[in-house]
């Protein structure tokens, strides 16, 4: 049958996935429960994670705050592109996007050049008699980092929600009666918490992952999730650890998005543009 | 409230913009600092188009980003076409199973393909090479499908099914069908999902970092190296004219669907359709070519050996200042070999990568005591000392070392001291009094340490006054609370990323090696190097050696005999900064090198050195981690 | 009369086990016009599709001109389909989605555009083939459909509600239009409805469906005035079903009174289903009416009025051209050849009964109509 046939076509895909996606997984629990020297069966990998727990939480803590920051900049921003002509529209929004098609390590490098001791903003701020701040190496350097390189994940699903927006729907909401305040907690905000959640989950799942930002901005006091399992990859020669460590970053974003996914609908905030 | 939205947007704008424009104003840039603009000049761009490695690079991303956009489409597509067919419940399974690399932290889907690679490719085939550049576009591909199938799914939900049973009707076979209506219907998905492909490919360097073999390397896993190293203006120009050429390209994409959507109730849609079906056509001639390409850089590449060298960075000369290219000088000697050079960032890494598998290279050139750790893991060749007449050259004292009795494995490349760099416009000299300095908490803030294990542990071994080959764990432990208290003061753990640090006086005391430090004495003449002579210091002696996983034995042979002539070995030096094991060789540097006390210590000094031994693969395991303990955790104490 | 050009035979349709088409059979003569008719989910979508090609038959075989076709897939029928919501591609204007068949059949350049310009023609929409798609109102992109179809010169074309979409006033020159372009193309049309009142007036025959089985076959005359059970009464026209017992040829018993009509070859004293037309049923002064009954609600519809009457406990729906006000006493005459008499079937007790009548109950079912699958 005719059907039949055309279903036969994503066969080829469905494999693929599966050998590239899940077994991989599969792959990376086989890792964690083996020793790296002997190769044998082992948990001890397993037991070793409750030394990372306090960098994991600090990695949701920071991450979080990012998608926070992201929401409160991101969503007037948004609100702003979604209201004007269609032209002007595709300007503003085609500028969101650029940064994200450049190198992301160059730019997080610029910020380093921005916010280091001797870097430019702190020469400005010396230049006018203000003195030298600490800027880099903070937490507040990593989660600008983080906001930076990922606003505009929270921008564009954001936009997206409120472009589809029918505006008969204010008018309906002024008509009867609310301000236009009243008329944004009550309407415009419970439409638009879809694109809120999407934005989140599009923020911080990369935050938290990150393994460079906190490597440029951070001090010795931010290392992240991502910073270890890099490391223990690269350098520290342990790679059942990090197959560990990655599961339970894997398993915490799984658990968030789910969360988020649960809030958000059913709408599905990974398809952008 | 619209006020405030509009100046929050500029904000946002300028937001998103200043490190841009930091880049770009850089990329003009006389000076070398990104942070001080010293003159205009568009000197950075000619230097671009003459670097032909950093052109490679770009090519590298390109074609890389183009085959896996190209395949992710056209593979994406029809996975859609079949999945839209399928029932609503397979349907769903198949979908969730696409958001996995959608969903999943880059880092992990990295790891997890690296780790199935070399699992199935060395594990279970036996492949030397498991990581290569097919890993790299399967990896590309695998994170770009998902892109393609969810821009491409919902062109399909919302497509009257019925035009397919139209087209068939009126004749056309399934395929024709396909290509006649259904692919109109899709196109937008199919170019939007195409478009966020070939960007996430473009710019990928996580997954990429951790699936990349050392033959294939793109322009972001290059630029996560260099950034560690002094980053070159260079790349700053290349970024700019990307970001023009992105610009322009988004700006006429924009201008093409203002235009089309005020055309579209008049225009023609003939030549509309006919316009779309040039550009895909377009497209797909484009991949091809890049495919034809491609093959034929693989076919140009068997003529030539490929020889993998993975070496620290900033650790051969490469033609900068004057200097020799050593690189350029031994392809000249032998046409039919091309190196392809790889760096790593400390002993422990390069032990790492190597263990890891999944790559081939056939010289290497670590420290004394992983040399032995590497003959005792059986990670090294033999040489054959035919095949490296120069080693005569080679003082008696550096022949037969601890770490290679029988120096059957090794020819040594360099020597030196690991003391400390320090700011002498900052640091008070009464203050340096020994590695207590490194936890002076008057230059809190200030402080760089080392970031591996084995020299940090060394240097709080000296400070303690243990042995720097202990293997007394209650020594160790004692070590590892030393660098925990040592933490609060540090600024980062670096290795080269010591390079800018310390050259824009970002930091004032780094603990470094003689030779490194000597570069950026060069560079800042404020720093100065101190080595603690009464507490002892390192003295260390880098080798070459040829890995396992070598493919090119003799080829590699060749090229570490070309290095040990003494000629070439002081040509070296001049650049590198770092002692030659060939007494010949000094001869042949610079005097003021040659002559330089921290380069080639009296002996009295040097008699003050220790060298690292292996200890045994528990004690290394039992040290990484304790120094992740002490500095990367706050677990420790 | 003319030959036989599509037979279906003992057609069965299962979806996840669900029997959508039971044991169809079914010919088709050429240069007829022939209508499935019935409800959504009646399985008339599904017969259609078959015939085109679009699903194969879990079992059953389709004839064409002679020859199974089970197996031979859509593009090498000579048969062609005007769809649900027309179908025509988005991305051609007017005068390419007409040639897109002839082109993939690879026909010269000239006799392509003189083709698709005579069938512009009979469509009506000279001068269009250069307009978009989207430019043109519903009645014009379903010309264009039609013309796509007809340009191949199909032997059968198969017409899926294509007047669904359309307004009323439209759909109405839209019957004729169709049934002039079936004469003068002489082709076979299968014509899919909902809408009895298009069935009736342009098809040569009618096939009424329900629940995947042909209830009734016949020129639209038959169908109206003979239905053969209480679901094709219903479906058909507005009826008012009656349980009543055959006593012998020519004579029925209902409502306590024996009436005279014109069927026979019943069992003797064969419980019936009794049919009586609202139109059919003249209102006489009530002592001259065989029943007698009170009016309980009237309704104005234009042409005329229907009224709904309680005879002792039943209600009936009459149609009448004269006034008669809520609460008024009217008596009812029925001559023999108003009351049609049925064997008992499922259907019998399921309509004709008006008691919880009310106006819009026929739009209410209109609009439920929907696409089968």
């Amino acid at each position: 049958m005719r059907k039949n046939k055309s279903v036969l076509l994503s066969t080829p895909y469905i494999l693929w996935m599966l050998v590239f996606t899940l077994i991989p997984l599969g792959v990376v629990g086989y890792y964690a429960l083996t020793d790296p020297e002997t190769g044998g069966f082992t948990l001890s990998n397993i037991w070793e994670l409750g030394k990372y727990l306090p960098v994991l939480g600090q990695s949701v803590l920071y991450s979080l705050a990012s998608a926070l920051i992201c929401l409160i900049l991101g969503y007037p921003v948004a609100y702003y592109i979604a209201h004007r002509g269609p032209i002007v529209q595709k300007i503003l929004y085609m500028l969101v996007m650029l940064p994200m098609c450049m190198s992301f390590l160059l730019r997080t490098l610029a910020w380093v050049g921005l916010l280091q001791d001797t870097g430019i903003i702190n020469s400005f701020l010396q230049a006018i008699g203000i003195g030298k701040l600490q800027l880099i190496r903070t937490p507040g350097a990593v989660i600008l980092g983080m906001v930076y390189n990922y606003l505009p994940y929270m921008i564009l699903p954001l936009y997206a929600t409120l472009v589809k927006l029918d505006h008969r729907l204010i008018e309906a909401a002024e008509d009867l009666g609310c301000t236009p305040a009243k008329t944004f907690v009550k309407v415009i905000l419970p439409l638009s918490v879809p694109g809120i959640f999407s934005g989140i989950t599009m923020v911080f799942v990369p935050a938290v992952s990150t393994f460079y930002i906190s490597q440029k901005l951070g001090g010795t006091d931010t290392v992240l999730i991502g910073d270890l399992i890099e490391r223990l990859f690269k350098q520290g020669d342990n790679p059942n650890l990090g197959a560990a460590l990655s599961l339970v970053l894997m398993a915490l974003v799984f658990v968030c998005t789910g969360i988020m996914s649960r809030f958000g609908g059913e709408e599905e905030g990974g398809v952008i543009v | 409230m619209k006020k405030t939205n509009r100046i929050l947007t500029i904000l946002m704008f300028i937001f998103l913009y200043i490190p841009m424009v930091v880049l770009i104003v850089a990329s003009f840039n006389t000076g070398k600092d990104i942070t001080k603009f010293e003159g205009f000049t568009l000197h950075q761009y000619a230097e671009l188009f003459r670097d032909e490695d950093l052109l490679r690079l770009l090519g590298n991303s390109v074609l890389i980003a183009l085959l896996s956009t190209g395949i992710s489409v056209a593979f994406g597509t029809v996975a859609a076409v079949g999945i839209h067919s399928l029932k609503p419940k397979m349907r769903k399974v198949v979908m969730s199973l696409t958001n996995i690399p959608m969903t999943n932290p880059d880092i992990v889907t990295g790891v997890s393909l690296s780790l199935l690679f070399v699992f199935v490719g060395s594990g279970l085939l036996g492949q030397r090479e498991s990581l290569n550049f097919w890993t790299l576009l399967i990896a590309h591909v695998t994170f770009g499908l998902p892109y393609v199938i969810l821009n491409v799914m919902p062109k399909l939900q919302q497509m009257d099914g019925s035009l397919t049973d139209a087209a068939m009707d009126l004749g056309c076979t399934p395929v024709q069908a396909f290509f006649k209506v259904i692919l109109y219907e899709i196109l937008p998905g199919i170019v939007s999902g195409g478009i966020m492909t070939f960007t996430m490919s473009l710019d990928d360097f996580v997954i990429s970092y951790f699936v990349t073999g050392s033959d294939f390397v793109t322009l972001p896993v290059e630029i996560y190296t260099y950034t560690k190293k002094p980053i070159q203006n260079k790349v700053y120009a290349m970024f700019t004219l990307l970001f023009l050429l992105i610009f322009v390209l988004m700006v006429v994409m924009n201008l093409l669907q203002i235009r089309a959507g005020r055309k579209r109730e008049t225009m023609r849609s003939v030549s509309r359709g006919r316009m779309i079906f040039r550009r895909v056509i377009a497209g797909a001639v484009a991949v091809c070519l890049l495919v034809g390409c491609c093959a034929l850089i693989f076919s140009n590449k068997q003529e030539k050996i490929t020889l993998n060298v993975k070496n620290w960075g900033m650790n051969m000369a490469d033609g900068s200042d004057g200097t020799l290219d050593i690189v350029k000088a031994f392809e000249e000697k032998y046409p039919h070999i091309e190196v392809n050079m790889s760096y790593y960032e400390s002993n422990e890494a390069l032990y790492s990568q190597l263990n890891n598998g999944g790559i081939t290279v056939d010289v290497i050139i670590p420290s004394d005591y992983m040399i032995d750790r590497m003959i005792q893991s059986n990670m090294l060749l033999e040489l054959n000392f035919d095949n490296i007449e120069n080693f005569r050259y080679v003082d008696e004292q550096f022949k037969n070392p601890a770490y290679d009795p029988e120096n059957k494995y090794s020819v040594p490349y360099t020597w030196g001291t690991l003391g400390i760099l320090y700011n002498t416009k900052y640091v008070d000299e009464a203050d340096l009094t020994g590695w207590e300095l490194l936890w002076n908490e008057k230059y809190a803030g200030k402080i760089l340490m080392i970031d591996n294990s084995r020299d940090a542990f060394g240097i709080a071994q000296y400070l303690l006054g243990y042995s720097i080959n202990t293997t007394d764990k209650t020594e160790l432990d004692a070590c590892a609370q030393k660098l925990a208290e040592q933490k609060p003061l540090v600024q980062q753990y670096v290795m080269d990323q010591i390079y800018t640090i310390m050259e824009n006086e970002e930091a004032w005391i780094a603990p470094y090696y003689a030779g490194d430090c000597m570069l950026m004495m060069e560079e800042n003449e404020d720093l100065a190097f101190y080595l603690p002579q009464e507490q002892g210091f390192n003295l260390f002696t880098d080798a070459m050696c040829i890995p396992t996983c070598c493919k090119e034995k003799e080829a590699a042979e060749l090229f570490i005999n070309f290095l040990t002539d003494p000629e070439i070995s002081g040509a070296n030096m001049d650049y590198i900064c770092y002692a030659s094991p060939i007494s010949a060789a000094r001869e042949h540097m610079e005097a003021y090198l040659a002559e330089s006390e921290i380069v080639y210590p009296s002996e009295d000094v040097l008699e003050k050195g220790t060298a690292y031994a292996y200890l045994s693969e528990e004690i290394t395991r039992y040290v990484e981690g304790l120094y992740q303990s002490a500095t990367k955790l706050n677990t420790f104490g | 009369m003319s030959k036989e050009l599509i037979r279906l035979q003992d057609l069965t349709m299962e979806f996840d086990g669900e029997r959508i088409l039971d044991s169809i059979n079914l010919y088709i003569n050429d240069h007829e016009f022939l209508t499935l008719l019935g409800p959504s989910g009646c399985g008339k979508t599904t017969t259609l599709r078959i015939i085109g090609g679009f699903l194969n038959p879990t079992s059953g075989t389709v004839i064409f001109d002679g020859q199974t076709i089970n197996d031979v897939p859509p593009y090498k029928r000579q048969i062609n389909t005007v769809f649900q919501r027309y179908a025509l591609f988005p991305h051609l204007n007017v005068f390419d989605n007409i040639a897109f068949g002839l082109r993939v059949a690879k026909l010269p350049k000239e006799e392509v555009n003189e083709r698709v310009n005579r069938m512009l023609e009979v469509v009506s929409l000279r001068g269009y083939g250069h307009r978009h798609i989207n430019s043109l109102s519903g009645g014009q992109q379903q010309r264009v459909a039609i013309a796509r179809a007809l340009v191949n010169e199909p032997k059968v074309l198969l017409l899926d509600e294509p007047l669904g979409a359309l307004d009323l006033r439209l759909r109405k020159d839209m019957q004729i239009e169709l049934k002039r372009i079936q004469q003068a193309m002489g082709i076979t049309f299968v014509y899919v409805t909902h809408d009895q009142e298009e069935a009736l007036s342009m098809s040569d025959t009618v096939v009424v469906m329900d629940k995947g089985r042909i209830q009734q076959i016949g020129r639209p005359e038959d169908i109206y005035n003979e239905p053969k059970n209480a679901f094709v009464a219903d479906f058909i026209g507005e009826s008012n079903i009656l349980d009543g017992v055959m006593l012998s040829d020519y004579k029925v018993r209902f409502f306590g009174r024996t009436f005279q009509c014109v069927d026979k070859g019943f069992a003797p004293n064969e419980s019936v289903d009794v049919v009586i037309r609202p139109e059919d049923i003249d209102i006489v002064a009530p002592e001259e009416g065989h029943l007698v009954g009170v009016v309980t609600s009237v309704t104005f519809k234009g042409l005329n009025y229907d009224i709904i009457v309680e005879f002792k406990g039943f209600k009936w729906l009459i149609q009448t051209t004269d006034f008669h006000g809520e609460g008024s006493t009217i008596g009812i005459r029925l001559n023999p050849e108003d009351i049609h008499i049925m064997h008992k079937s499922e259907y019998s007790g399921m309509f004709g009964d008006y008691s919880s009548y009310s106006a819009e109950y026929d739009e209410l079912t209109e609009d439920a109509e929907d696409e089968e699958e």
